[in-house]
């Protein structure tokens, strides 16, 4: 490998951060294992409660009201995937222009303006309403 | 001399060069953010005790209590590492290593100020790469998958509570704050954060007022900040995602925050406040940047804590609200306009 940087080892200098980053966490969790008194009891380890023992599991199925953010939040972050690669063309001299306005312009807009639409349906119909 | 035969070397071999730099880099910046992130703790309990008229940390390490920091680590290395006994093991124990090592991900990308070696400025960043603002913000949404994995592995109902309300403000929030780097770039014709804030001959919190304003309420959301940090909500919900945390994984959950807190501040003096721009000052031009780059970083910083202190914590169907309702469609009106401004105006 010789010549230009390829767009590949930008990250491996990332891989040594996120292995060096896991490193500190596992580094002071393995000092505590150490230096810290381990007299673990039952009644220690017990989950809090506001004083009371636990009810039931705590991890449970939430309200459906709750996925409708999650489907509402997917399209929205894939128009925004979208809009990235769009900032390298949309000043760019080799995309036609129609009546003074490049084409990259009015397909966006065109695009922006049917999901705001979508947008005030979900709020008309109060799917973006937190229960 | 030495470093014509380092950029050598780097175009030769650009493999082992990644490796042995991210290697160096990473150790040396992780020490230089924790302390800082540290000072950053202390300085936030400082300064809010100033704005609520009390002394903050006095007793221990003189005066001014600075090593207040130093007696808590100690504290907290020291304390039994409890696990309750109902918590899903594994993603408990990994959730706060998975958190701080993100905030390490961010910091790779992150250029640091720069210097000026004969007249020429050189930015301190690991990877420069062409996208690096697309991959910071991606980066710094990982956050929210910690905290998840933090409040749904401990089985508890406040953690849970806290852990939902995260992902529901992250991802009311992720989309306004997308569209607002994508603003920046527009205007920057480009995406790598060097170049962003070399094309800001005027701040560009001054040539999209509205895109500054938005970016900073999503930031502020996303660090979980007070008045958005219903994750973990004292009041409502005990400490929301990390209620069942104590000893040592609380304090990393805890001093993550600050770490992202510091990350984020410095990526908004990237992208609205010019990053190291500024008048060269005339002895000390090596380090001139720098001294730009630490006086903006620390006005946010300040200016964050200030916002914590004067604003009350919103109920959580106003947060989403806010960025579903109102920042959403405001931030497409902020592109349009920097759309405008980039083509006629640039």
């Amino acid at each position: 490998m010789s010549g230009e940087m390829m767009a590949v080892d930008y990250y491996i200098p990332l891989i040594m951060f996120l292995i060096v980053g896991a490193l500190v966490p596992i580094g002071a969790l393995a000092a505590v294992k150490i230096i810290s008194p381990q007299k673990s009891t039952l009644q220690k380890r017990s989950t809090y409660e506001g004083g009371l023992r636990p009810i039931r599991e705590a991890i449970i199925q939430y309200n459906v009201q709750y996925y409708l953010f999650a489907i509402a939040f997917v399209i929205f972050d894939v128009e925004v995937l979208f809009l990235y690669p769009w900032i390298y063309v949309y000043a760019s001299d080799a995309i036609p222009a129609v009546g003074g306005v490049s084409i990259a312009i009015t397909g966006m807009l065109i695009f922006i303006v049917v999901l705001l639409i979508g947008l005030l349906y979900d709020i008309k119909k109060e799917a973006l309403r937190w229960v | 001399m030495v470093l014509s035969a380092i950029t050598e070397f780097a175009a030769q071999e650009p493999k082992i060069y990644g490796l042995v730099i991210g290697l160096v880099a990473a150790a040396i910046l992780a020490s230089i953010i924790n302390v800082v992130a540290m000072l950053l703790v202390w300085l936030e309990r400082k300064v809010m005790g100033d704005f609520q008229a009390r002394y903050g940390p006095n007793r221990v390490g003189g005066r001014w209590g600075v090593l207040q920091l130093g007696a808590d680590a100690v504290k907290l290395f020291t304390k039994e590492d409890v696990i309750p006994r109902g918590a899903d093991k594994p993603v408990y124990v990994w959730a706060p290593i998975v958190a701080v090592a993100t905030t390490m991900l961010v910091a790779g990308a992150l250029p640091f100020g720069a210097v000026i070696i004969d007249g020429k400025e050189i930015p301190l960043v690991v990877a420069n790469m062409d996208i690096s603002a697309f991959y910071i913000e991606a980066a710094l949404s990982i956050m929210a998958i910690s905290a998840f994995m933090a409040g749904w592995s401990s089985n508890n109902k406040y953690s849970m509570l806290g852990a939902f309300r995260g992902i529901a403000r992250m991802i009311a929030y992720e989309v306004p704050m997308g569209i607002c780097v994508i603003s920046v770039a527009v205007m920057a014709h480009s995406l790598n954060v060097v170049e962003i804030v070399q094309a800001q001959s005027v701040w560009f919190a001054i040539a999209q007022p509205l895109g500054f304003v938005i970016f900073a309420i999503a930031l502020i959301t996303d660090l979980g900040r007070m008045p958005f940090d219903q994750t973990e909500a004292e009041e409502e919900i005990i400490a929301g995602y990390n209620t069942e945390y104590s000893g040592i994984r609380f304090g990393l959950l805890y001093f993550q925050e600050y770490i992202v807190m510091l990350l984020g501040s410095i990526l908004l003096v990237h992208l609205y406040l010019g990053g190291w721009n500024g008048p060269v000052i005339p002895v000390i031009s090596f380090i001139s940047p720098m001294i730009w780059f630490f006086m903006k970083l620390v006005i946010v910083l300040v200016a964050l804590i200030w916002v914590r202190v004067s604003l009350p914590r919103f109920r959580i169907d106003q947060v989403t609200d806010l960025g579903w309702k109102i920042l959403l469609p405001l931030s497409m009106v902020n592109l349009a306009w920097a759309v405008v401004v980039g083509l006629y105006f640039a």
